[in-house]
């Protein structure tokens, strides 16, 4: 199957679910599922889009785990977030891998001069670590296998994040690594001087091998072609598939070298991301001309885990009966769908106290001096000294309230200057009546 | 007689207080923190739900009001049944797979923050 999206900056099969991640430059993920590679779920990493690519992922049984250049990001695999951590030390980030704690902790690390461990199940930064040098891969093997960009292979130990060993694998530059239990392998090459200030790679013909458990790096792989990605078969420990950058695949034998079993893939431009499942059945090839081609053998079946349980989607919803908006359309048209010992969302908490009867707030007469008026009303800053909708004790503040409620004339007389002989009865009525109207504004 | 206009008010009840309860969750971006409710955040899909039940239109656009689709919604949300849904952002890259059960839980943390916060000296 091919997919067309934008140009993929980190890809990977899921160990746990038969889905293909995608990561792009803007920083956005999506998951194909199944073997047709359809459209499954899809996010963000981080809001704004010029912050970088993609530049790993690592699968825990709870989710995906995203890593950007500043920022690290947990998604359930349907999509929703679990955490994403971000701290002003993520200046760079470019690789990370799980520690000797599991798949509950994982090590982060870039080009810059801290790492970062993190708890995956909290999603908290637990500790940084000084990096002892800039890291763009990293894989698990029996020790945490850091690729640096001048070539070399640092084997750091898994709990104490120190540099166990070093191994200068290539000349100049790595391109790509893999790592299992017992073995390292490498792509890379050396850099060519073209002129000042310019250089351009060099493949090696050969893939390096290092062996873990005797700490000692091993015959290489011959590969005229130029070897430029890698990848360990998850399956049979010691076979790797090799290609070149136009697509030319070898599988070959560490132990074996000399005999090879060769494919080609028919690629529209070179390769941009190799990747192969967990299953060992299934292989997909990201060009530059943003395609996916997903490989396998049509008779196995392709599968990408060992599980095998497809993705399923969620079925079409059934049409909703049709209600009308009149005013004696029952709304219990619709009824509950079956539940049983639940709690219904709808169950307002006892608690709560509502209050009832006060009287409105009104609008102070001065504040509306400060607004301008216009035909639907006035509008202003708010100068009230009260956060937005607050809310206002009307009982309370009723006693200095300058509205105080309409007087019955008798109270009026009383409270008037009484040495005022002269009282107008009929103005006294006229103001009573006035008083009982809403507050005009001023 | 008296039975069905009695089923028709707790009816009724129930789903006025579930739009309230949805209506003093969403969009306030004043308690807790605003990037929950971001693109990346923990409460997204909470906005993208209301989206999915009132906002949605027909193939050319055009807003469907169908009551139905939104009664319909709010009970499966109310009784917080297992069936998925597929929630999409506006612009289309977002698209979440969720059960009606996680949202209601979701929306409950979301409640019960603010119950929190009103309570709290």
């Amino acid at each position: 199957g091919v997919v067309g999206l934008q140009p993929a900056t980190a890809l990977a099969f899921d160990p746990q679910a038969e889905l293909l991640w995608a990561g792009d430059w803007k920083g956005r993920v999506a998951s194909f599922a199944n073997r047709e590679l359809r459209r499954y779920t899809a996010f963000k990493i981080q809001i704004d889009p010029t912050e970088g690519p993609v530049q790993q992922f690592l699968f825990h049984e709870k989710g995906v785990i995203v890593l950007g250049r500043r920022v690290v990001h947990m998604a359930m695999r349907r999509g929703p977030v679990l955490w994403n951590i971000r701290h002003e030390g993520m200046k760079d980030l470019r690789c990370m891998s799980f520690t000797s704690k599991g798949a509950s902790e994982i090590l982060v690390a870039g080009w810059q001069d801290t790492m970062f461990v993190i708890d995956v199940v909290k999603g908290e930064v637990t500790k940084q670590v000084p990096a002892p040098h800039h890291y763009k891969i990293m894989k698990r093997g029996r020790y945490i296998c850091a690729a640096t960009e001048t070539g070399r292979i640092d084997i750091v130990n898994p709990t104490t994040f120190k540099v166990e060993k070093e191994w200068q694998a290539h000349q100049s530059y790595i391109n790509d690594m893999d790592a299992s239990g017992d073995y390292i392998v490498t792509c890379g090459g050396s850099y060519k001087q073209q002129g000042p200030g310019s250089s351009s790679r060099v493949p090696d013909p050969y893939v390096n091998v290092y062996d873990l458990r005797n700490m000692t790096s091993i015959q290489p792989m011959p590969f005229p072609p130029l070897a430029a990605y890698v990848r360990l078969h998850p399956r049979m420990l010691t076979t790797t598939i090799v290609s070149s950058q136009q697509g030319q695949m070898h599988v070959v034998d560490i132990m074996n070298p000399n005999t090879t079993n060769i494919r080609y893939a028919h690629l529209q431009a070179s390769i941009n991301l190799f990747e192969i499942a967990s299953s060992g059945r299934a292989l997909v090839i990201a060009d530059n001309d943003r395609n996916i081609a997903l490989w396998g053998s049509p008779s196995d079946g392709i599968q990408f885990t060992n599980i095998g349980a497809p993705i399923t989607f969620p079925e079409p919803e059934e049409p909703a009966p049709h209600v009308d908006w009149s005013v004696d359309a029952p709304l219990s048209t619709v009824g509950m769908p079956y539940y049983y010992g639940t709690m219904l969302f709808s169950a307002w908490p006892a608690d709560i106290i509502s209050d009832a009867g006060a009287p409105p707030p009104q609008v102070d007469p001065a504040l509306l001096a400060t607004l301008n008026k216009t035909e639907f009303g006035y509008f202003g800053p708010n100068k009230t000294g009260l956060r937005r909708n607050q809310i206002e004790d009307t009982r309370a503040s009723k006693a200095s309230n300058k509205l105080q409620a309409p007087k019955f004339l008798s109270e009026r007389a009383r409270d008037g200057p009484v040495t005022d002989s002269h009282v107008d009865q009929e103005t006294l009525a006229q103001d009573a009546a006035e008083s009982l109207k809403p507050e005009p504004p001023p | 007689e008296q039975q069905y206009w009695l089923a028709r008010e707790i009816e009724n009840g129930r789903i006025a207080r579930n739009v309230m309860k949805l209506s003093v969750i969403l969009e306030r971006g004043d308690l807790g923190s605003q990037s929950n409710w971001s693109e990346v955040g923990d409460r997204f899909q909470l906005k993208l739900f209301r989206d999915y039940v009132f906002h949605r239109v027909d193939a050319s656009g055009k807003p469907d009001l169908g009551l139905g689709h939104m009664l319909s919604c709010m009970s499966k949300l109310d009784a917080g049944v297992d069936e998925q849904i597929m929630l999409t952002s506006r612009d289309n890259e977002t698209v979440f797979v969720i059960t009606y059960r996680e949202l209601r839980g979701m929306f409950e943390r979301a409640f019960n923050e603010l119950m929190k916060f009103s309570k709290s000296p």
